[in-house]
C-alpha cells in the first residue's frame, strides 16, 4: 500500500507548508522592531511590491529590460550551453569509446578540466567572445560538456555485452548496433546527469552575467548591488531559485517522458 | 540447404587474471555435430561451461583450439543464421513487444509493411500477440522470454541455441514454454541445442543427448533420446534414464 507521504499530493502539501512558514516567520521577524537583518533581507512583503510598482521593468535608462526579458535571456543562454553540451559530450563520448586508444589519451585531459569551476572560464570567455550570449553559453558549455562526455564514457561501458551480442545476431552491422543499441541504452543516464549538473549550469550562466554581462537574471541582482537597493537583490534571488526550480521539474517531466527507461 | 553445425577438437581457455601464463581451460576436446531437425540438449551441472560451448557455437566466442564449421564453412562471426535465446531476457527496455520482435527487421531496414506479417505470426506462435503493445518491464518473467524466443523465430536462423531460457521460471509456465519449444520445432522444422541442468527437460525435449562433465569439461556422454518412451516423463525408461543422469551429474 502507497504510504502517505509517497503520494504526490501530499508531497505538494508538505512543501507548500513549509514555504508558507518560512514567508510567515520571514515577515513576523519584521516586526520586532529595529532588526539590522531585515533590513538586508526585507521580507516578501516589501520587495514584491517593487515589481508591479516598477511595471515589471528593472534597471536605469536605455539598459532596463522588464523581468520576462530578464528569465528569458537568461533560460535561452543556459539551455543553448546545455543542449550544445548534451549532444556534443554524446559525439565525443562516442567517438573517443570507438578506439582504447584515444580513450587512454584524451580521459586524463577531461578528467583535469572537468572539476575547473565554470566561473573560471569567465575572463578567457570575454577575451574570445567580448560581452555577449556567446560568452555565457560558452560558460555553461564548459561547465557541463567535460562531466557529461566523462559520463557518457561511462555508460558506454555499462551497455550489456548481452544487448550488443543479440542486435549482431540479428543481423545488425556496427554502426547500427551503435545507432539502435548504445545510443538509447546510454541517453537515460547521460540525461539523468544533465539534469544534475544544470544546478551547476545555473550558478554558471548567473555568475556569467554578473561579472560580466548586462542583461538576464544575474544583472538583477548586480543592478540592486549597484543601487544598494535590498529590495530588488531580493526579488532577484526569489526570481532566479523560482525559475531555476520550475527548470528542473521541466527537465525532470523530459526525463521522465523521453528517457524513463533502464538497462538496469 | 541442409543446415551443419560442425565442432572438430574444440577447445577453450580463459585468461586468469593474475598474468598471461595461467590459462584455466573450460572446455577440452569437443566434438559435435548438429544437423538439420535435431535437437540437442546439453546437459551438465552448473559452472561446467554449457553456455560457453553455445556461445562457441553461436560465434560469440572464438574457440582457443580446434574449428567450428557451419555449413561447411569456418565459422568466423556471429551470423543471423543461428539465433540464440540468452538466460536473461534481452528485451530492449525501449522497444515495446512488437518493436522488439521487429528488431532485426528493422536493423536491415526493411519497411514495416514488408514485415508485419512474420512479426504478428512469430508473436501468434508465442501467443502473445494481444501483448505487442506492452513494454518489456510490463511483462512477466515467462512473458519475456517467449517475446525473445519470437524474435529469434522471427529471423528465419536455421539453428537455434537457447542458453537455459526457462531456469528462473517456476514448474508450470516451464512446462509451458516446454510445450511450446516442441510445437516450434515442428512448425518450423528447425534445429536447436538447449542448454540446461534440468535433467528431465533434457531428455523430453532432446533427440540427442549429450552430458558434459568434469574439469575442463568434456563430453563424458552422447545418447539418443529420440524414441518414444522417452517423450512421456512417466515412462519407466524415462525415469530410469532421468535416475541414471541425475546420479551421475550428483557424483560429479
Amino acid at each position: 500500500m502507497e504510504k502517505i507521504y509517497e503520494r504526490k499530493f501530499f508531497r505538494f502539501f508538505c512543501g507548500f507548508l513549509s514555504f508558507s512558514f518560512l514567508i510567515i516567520f520571514w515577515e513576523l521577524s519584521d516586526n520586532q522592531g529595529n532588526n539590522p537583518v531585515t533590513q538586508v533581507l526585507p521580507p516578501p512583503s516589501q520587495f514584491l511590491p517593487v515589481l508591479f510598482e516598477s511595471d515589471f521593468k528593472i534597471g536605469l535608462g536605455s539598459q532596463s529590460a522588464t523581468i520576462y526579458q530578464s528569465i528569458t535571456i537568461t533560460l535561452i543562454r543556459v539551455l543553448s550551453g546545455m543542449s550544445l553540451a548534451f549532444v556534443g559530450s554524446i559525439i565525443v563520448g562516442l567517438l573517443l569509446s570507438l578506439s582504447k586508444w584515444s580513450e587512454l589519451f584524451f580521459v586524463p585531459i577531461l578528467s583535469v578540466i572537468a572539476p575547473i569551476a565554470p566561473i573560471a572560464w569567465v575572463p578567457i570567455a570575454l577575451v574570445i567572445f567580448g560581452i555577449g550570449n556567446l560568452t555565457a553559453i560558452f560558460i555553461v558549455f564548459m561547465g557541463v560538456f567535460f562531466t557529461l562526455t566523462i559520463a557518457t564514457i561511462a555508460e558506454i561501458k555499462r551497455v550489456p555485452t548481452n544487448y550488443i551480442f543479440t542486435a549482431a545476431n540479428l543481423g545488425g552491422s556496427k554502426f547500427k548496433i551503435w545507432k539502435s543499441v548504445i545510443i538509447p541504452s546510454i541517453l537515460p543516464g547521460v540525461f539523468t546527469l544533465l539534469r544534475l549538473n544544470f544546478i551547476a549550469a545555473w550558478m554558471a550562466v548567473l555568475a556569467a552575467e554578473m561579472t560580466g554581462l548586462r542583461d538576464g537574471l544575474g544583472t538583477v541582482v548586480m543592478t540592486g548591488r549597484n543601487l544598494f537597493n535590498s529590495n530588488l537583490i531580493l526579488l532577484g534571488i526569489c526570481i532566479i531559485g523560482i525559475t531555476g526550480f520550475a527548470v528542473d521539474r521541466i527537465l525532470l517531466f523530459i526525463q521522465n517522458k523521453f528517457f524513463w527507461w533502464s538497462t538496469n | 540447404m541442409k543446415s551443419n553445425l560442425k565442432c572438430i577438437n574444440v577447445s577453450k581457455y580463459f585468461r586468469n587474471n593474475n598474468g598471461f601464463k595461467n590459462q584455466e581451460y573450460v572446455l577440452k576436446d569437443i566434438k559435435l555435430e548438429i544437423k538439420e531437425n535435431d535437437f540437442i540438449t546439453i546437459l551438465g551441472p552448473s559452472g561446467t561451461g554449457k553456455s560457453t560451448l553455445l556461445k562457441l557455437l553461436g560465434g560469440f566466442l572464438k574457440p582457443s583450439t580446434g574449428t567450428i564449421y557451419f555449413n561447411n564453412k569456418k565459422l568466423e562471426k556471429i551470423t543471423p543464421l543461428i539465433s540464440m535465446v540468452f538466460q536473461e531476457h534481452t528485451l530492449f527496455p525501449w522497444l515495446n513487444v512488437e518493436e522488439n520482435v521487429a528488431f532485426g527487421f528493422d536493423l536491415k531496414g526493411l519497411r514495416r509493411k514488408d514485415y508485419r506479417d512474420k512479426v504478428n505470426e512469430s508473436l501468434e506462435q508465442v501467443g502473445l500477440f494481444n501483448s505487442k503493445n506492452l513494454f518489456p518491464h510490463q511483462l512477466s518473467g515467462g512473458m519475456k522470454q517467449r517475446v525473445s524466443l519470437a524474435r529469434s523465430l522471427a529471423v528465419d536462423s536455421e539453428i537455434l541455441l537457447l542458453d537455459e531460457p526457462f531456469s528462473s521460471l517456476d514448474i508450470q509456465l516451464r512446462r509451458n514454454l516446454q510445450k511450446l519449444l516442441l510445437s516450434i520445432k515442428k512448425d518450423y522444422k528447425k534445429s536447436m541445442v538447449l542448454v540446461t541442468h534440468n535433467v528431465e527437460e533434457a531428455i523430453l525435449l532432446g533427440s540427442k543427448l549429450i552430458l558434459l562433465e568434469g574439469k575442463p569439461a568434456i563430453i563424458k556422454n552422447q545418447m539418443d533420446v529420440s524414441c518414444s518412451s522417452y517423450s512421456d516423463r512417466y515412462s519407466q525408461e524415462f525415469l530410469a534414464l532421468q535416475k541414471d543422469l541425475e546420479t551421475k551429474i550428483e557424483f560429479n
